[in-house]
């Protein structure tokens, strides 16, 4: 099967023939139609993605006055980069986001992973565990993050009560309102949010492991483990990047949880890069920084989406078209 | 006296009390200075007086807009305000909903579009319509959102000479919230000042005099602590978040009673351009709100994240002794007692009972209080969206600010913008129906207005409560918050 797609070999001395390749507007000319169908969609893209993005670098090299008037913006180059270089809240915004998105994605991950080879064998009630399982993915995040912050509440919420009431705590225990617990707090809701998601990818992952496989190596007497690691792995090794990768945006990107239930708060121990962005914007009215501010992470992004499709399109290369 | 004595008979006891306490403190404590800051002389606007001239006079605001905007005018209106919500009790809802009914029938032939929006998210939304040229032809703002609108230049100019009223028929503190670089851009709505709440029963319980109110903010932070201590309640509900104009509106009075401030709004000639956030006033302030949070854990944990809605529910649970807010609490208070059963029916009753309204406490240096409200403000014409109809935001402007209406709207929450309000059978009815009203009212002549500058939002909900946010976890001492806040005003107003 492998000798029949390698390439056959040439006689000796027999220099391969260069193939030229066509030019580019023929190969659009080629594939008109192609590009016909798929026109109304570059056009929407354009306006509301491309322009957005321009519209954006633009301002971030821009010192808008008070009353945001553009015809009396001042160009200041790089001036807004610096700030926010310079700034420390910018650092401890990253120090946050960086805490907030590499434990999020990491523990999500791992628990939806296990879920997932938890509901892969057939047994009773798998259809409604996961269903059940699915629940914090189908919720609004808005809702989930309201009714976290009153479990979580620091005077009256029911995890405080409860752990009073079992005279585990002498007072409720501080989640939401120490600069030492709130990040792991809010990492916990949001791990509860996403890790259904890590489920379903990895558990479509799994379907795809051949069945036979997995017999044979039992039969040769493989470990669970080494079943685990040899067979099972490998693969859905390309559904578990696509998985973390999609959660790394995602977290990097997560802004309902944090600013419903904290608002970066207390004392900014909760701020990550995009509720910084937008109290930047919005709250203090200043939109050449946060521009900038979103430039930094758009190029944060582009370097993770860059990984995302190279993980997405891994393979399609070698096939033969 | 003997008549204001018979009025007041219909009132609690204790608040009696605390109303004939009130007015000679007031003037002992130098309150008279301070009633220079807001135009209002404290030996006129005595809660006799306000009782004396309740229901002299009668007014014909149909008549009185007619003048301004003929009543069969026909048009159309877009109008944005911070409304009721479903925290707050249900006459509000009432007062909200004869309003309307009265304004279509004084103009039935005007089309009103109107969002009721919240506290939190009006700002941000507002800021970005009038950018996006999506401004509604109207909004009525609290009183320190206006000067930033109006220096951005995105505010027409608009006062109460335009919809037939003169200046003089509001509050001096008022008329110069909506006063920028001397034009006018809007119209006040309603003004009021806080009190103190307490729940006497808690104080008993403390072993403190359940009819003594703590009299400084020394007192305060004693008394919160023996209420933790004896009681294991929480003693006074402070309140720390960021982006929430509850903070300054509690803060800002202990700060400013100390002698410190933000800039220099609480001195007699204001200039806003000498920084106090970071003196020994404000410092002193700031250590008293750390000592209740750190040291005495006699505050609710929940202040940083919390509103003044979260702690309405522990005090009417009896779970918390002291807080300050508006004469509407009374009111907020009453409507969860009659909502509550059983047991919780029992305590919330008792807590309504006990519960008694007195002056917010003196400092080193005064007695304050923000001076608060709202005004009503009309967009330049390419700023809203579908054109400004100036003639119906002219009869809306009218109808809202007139005597009557200023008055029957802020039935609960607050006072009449328009002082001839006080004179309608409307505020009568309202000193007779609202128990603590005139302690409340009594407090505005310590009234402090917010500095009437365009940073005033950012410095009163994030800078001020940040620094606080800093101390109370530990995050940087007392001087290290108080002096990073000080730089970011000082960065913040060099900005503009």
């Amino acid at each position: 099967m492998t000798a029949a797609l390698s390439p056959v070999p040439l006689a000796e001395g027999v220099r391969p023939e260069r193939v030229k390749k066509p030019g580019l507007l023929r190969r659009i000319y080629k594939h008109r139609a192609d590009y016909l169908y798929v026109l109304p969609a570059i056009g929407v893209m354009l306006l509301v993605i491309a322009y957005p993005i321009y519209d954006t670098i633009y301002l971030s090299f821009l010192n808008l006055p008070p009353n945001l008037a553009f015809e009396d913006a001042e160009f200041t180059g790089f001036n807004n980069y610096a700030r926010i270089l310079q700034a420390e809240s910018f650092h401890e915004a990253t120090w946050n986001t960086v805490v907030w998105t590499v434990f999020s994605t990491f523990i999500a991950f791992v628990l939806g992973f296990g879920a997932a080879l938890a509901l892969n064998g057939a047994f009773l009630g798998q259809g409604l565990l996961r269903g059940i399982l699915l629940v914090p993915y189908v919720i609004s995040a808005v809702a989930a993050a309201y009714v976290w912050r009153w479990i979580f509440h620091s005077d009256f919420g029911v995890i405080g009560a409860i752990t009073v009431g079992l005279g585990l705590t002498a007072r409720p225990i501080n989640f939401l309102d120490s600069t030492s617990t709130v990040m792991a707090s809010l990492i916990l809701v949001n791990v509860w949010k996403e890790f259904p998601f890590a489920m379903i990818m990895m558990l479509a992952g799994l379907q795809t492991v051949p069945e036979q496989l997995m017999r044979a190596a039992k039969v040769d007497g493989a470990s669970a483990w080494n079943r685990f690691w040899h067979v099972t792995f490998p693969h859905v090794r390309h559904v578990a990047v696509v998985t973390i990768l999609l959660l790394l945006v995602a977290n990097l990107n997560g802004f309902t949880i944090p600013y419903v239930m904290t608002g970066g708060g207390p004392a900014g121990a909760s701020e990550i890069w995009i509720t910084h962005i937008y109290q930047i914007a919005f709250g203090r009215i200043r939109f050449g920084l946060a521009s900038a501010y979103s430039v930094i992470l758009f190029i944060i992004m582009m370097v993770l989406g860059y990984f995302y499709v190279r993980a997405l399109t891994r393979g399609d290369e070698r096939t033969p078209s | 006296m003997q008549g204001f004595d018979a009025k007041m008979r219909a009132f609690h006891r204790r608040s009696l009390l605390g109303c004939v306490i009130s007015a000679p403190l007031l003037i002992a404590t130098g309150a008279l200075a301070q009633g220079s800051k807001t135009g209002i002389d404290i030996n006129k606007w005595t809660p006799e007086y306000i009782r004396s001239i309740a229901g002299t006079e009668t007014y014909d605001t149909a008549a009185e807009c007619g003048k301004v905007v003929p009543t069969d005018y026909k048009g159309r209106l877009t109008y944005w305000w911070v409304g009721p919500t479903q925290a707050q009790p249900q006459i509000d809802h009432e007062m909200d909903k004869q309003f309307w009914e009265a304004f279509a029938k004084t103009y039935p032939n005007i089309q009103v579009t109107k969002q009721n929006l919240d506290y939190n998210d009006m700002l941000n939304k507002l800021r970005t319509a009038a950018l996006g040229r999506a401004a509604p032809m109207v909004a009525r703002l609290p009183i320190l959102w206006g000067v930033e609108f109006a220096a951005k230049g995105q505010l027409m100019e608009f006062g109460p000479k335009d919809v037939g009223y003169s200046t003089d028929e509001f509050w001096p503190g008022a008329i110069k919230s909506v006063t920028w670089k001397n034009k006018t851009y809007g119209v006040p709505t309603n003004n009021e000042t806080m009190a103190l709440i307490w729940n006497a029963n808690i104080f008993k319980e403390a072993g403190l005099d359940p009819e003594k109110p703590p009299q400084t903010w020394a007192d305060v932070v004693a008394y919160s602590k023996q209420i933790k201590e004896k009681t294991g309640k929480n003693g006074y509900g402070l309140v720390a978040r960021v982006n929430a104009g509850n903070t300054p509106f509690r803060f800002m009075p202990q700060l400013w009673a100390m002698g410190g401030g933000a800039l220099d709004e609480a001195e007699d000639n204001p200039t806003y351009k000498q920084i106090m956030v970071n003196n020994p006033g404000s410092k002193q302030a700031l250590q008293q709100v750390v000592d209740m949070y750190v040291r005495d854990k006699s505050v609710p944990t929940s202040a940083l994240t919390n509103t003044q809605n979260q702690n309405q529910d522990p005090f009417i649970a009896g779970q918390l002794a002291m807080m300050i807010s508006h004469p509407t609490e009374y009111a907020v208070m009453l409507d969860r007692a009659a909502k509550a059963t059983g047991e919780d029916k029992k305590m919330a009753d008792q807590v309504v009972s006990g519960m008694r309204y007195g002056l917010i406490p003196q400092g080193d240096k005064r007695r304050a209080v923000v001076f608060g409200g709202s005004n009503v403000h009309v967009f330049r014409p390419d700023l809203v969206e579908g054109g400004l109809d100036l003639n119906a935001a002219k009869a809306f402007v009218c109808f809202s600010t007139g005597p009557e209406w200023s008055t029957r709207y802020h039935w609960i929450t607050s006072n009449p913008g328009n002082i001839r309000g006080f004179k309608t059978k409307a505020m009568k009815e309202r000193l007779e129906q609202i128990k603590y009203l005139d302690v409340t009212t009594s407090m505005l002549p310590a009234g402090v207005p917010f500095p009437v500058l365009p940073q005033s939002t950012e410095i009163m909900n994030i800078i001020v409560p940040t620094m606080m946010q800093n101390a109370l976890t530990g995050k940087m001492p007392v001087p290290e918050a108080a002096d990073l806040a000080a730089k970011q005003i000082k960065e913040l107003m060099n900005e503009f």
